[in-house]
């Protein structure tokens, strides 16, 4: 028999299709209406990835705190749901930060990889949150993965800021930010048709990191309610 | 390799990996789901096939 769409399945569609016309925008002006950069030339546009990646994953590090911390202390599953969630989303685009960094380092420094501290710093962030996925795959008690999987999550948050700052503490290859300078403002320093390709750029990443948070989160939701059931009849 | 070949790389390996990233998603969420149904079935009727 025929089942009408439900409303949560038919609002993450549209979430998707949302997301889905915004990269394809960003996608546009990132490869086509933005002008190449005046030093790098084209390669410059791989800015338009790198920079909405980091950011992306950032925010998932962000949740992943707050829920670690939301989970520590009320001991609420759907706070431990949201954090696993996030993790496994924010290793997905530190991940690929790191490959955008090094395609884009391989034409600009001439290497693919060196032990720079803005780099190193980013490598440690993708092994400590790649590391907290690993813990809750291995430990076979639920909730002590959990509690340690939050107190690995909080302190795996505390790298973001010295990545932000490595670039002023220690002498780097990675340039210093273009965009988040605290001495001028993101327009006075980049073209107006480059800044807008990286702001819809941005938006299309943001959207697209809730759509797949949603059904990343229904989906841990879904095997803690088969958990659930499974324990109920054993008892 | 040129310029454009860097962009290119960059954009197909991102744009390859999310695509890959979110068919197994909504591979794992499609067989979550049917289980749970599956489970939920068996629990509203739990005298099935006992005579």
């Amino acid at each position: 028999m025929a089942q009408p769409v439900q409303p949560t399945k038919k609002r993450k569609g549209i979430f998707g299709a949302l997301a889905f016309l915004a990269v394809a925008t960003g996608l546009y002006w990132s490869l086509v209406v933005a002008p190449p950069d005046a030093y790098q030339g084209e390669v410059q546009r791989i800015m338009y990835l790198h920079l909405p990646s980091i950011l992306t994953a950032y925010l998932s590090y962000f949740l992943v705190f707050i829920g670690s911390g939301m989970y520590l202390w009320k001991r609420e599953k759907r706070d431990d749901i949201l954090a696993h969630s996030a993790a496994e989303i924010g290793v997905l685009f530190t991940a690929l930060t790191i490959i955008e960094g090094s395609i884009w380092g391989k034409p600009t420094w001439g290497v693919w990889w060196t032990w720079d501290a803005r780099l190193t710093l980013t490598a440690i962030l993708l092994l400590i949150y790649a590391g907290y996925l690993m813990l809750r795959s291995l430990m076979e008690d639920e909730d002590r993965a959990a509690t340690a999987a939050a107190v690995l999550g909080i302190i795996g948050f505390l790298d973001i800021p010295l990545i932000h700052m490595s670039v002023y503490w220690w002498r780097t290859l990675h340039q210093p930010p273009s965009i988040l300078r605290p001495d001028k403002l993101p327009w006075e320093n980049v073209h107006p048709a480059m800044l807008t390709a990286l702001a819809i750029s941005f938006v299309g990443f943001l959207l697209l990191y809730f759509y797949l948070l949603s059904l990343r989160y229904r989906l841990g939701e879904m095997r803690a309610e088969i958990r659930a059931l499974r324990l109920q009849r054993e008892a | 390799m040129g310029a454009w070949g860097f962009v290119g790389l960059a954009y197909g390996i991102v744009w390859g990996v999310i695509l890959i990233y979110w068919f197994c998603l909504k591979r794992r969420y499609k067989e979550t789901e049917t289980e749970l149904a599956r489970l939920k079935a068996t629990e509203e009727r739990p005298n099935d096939g006992k005579k």
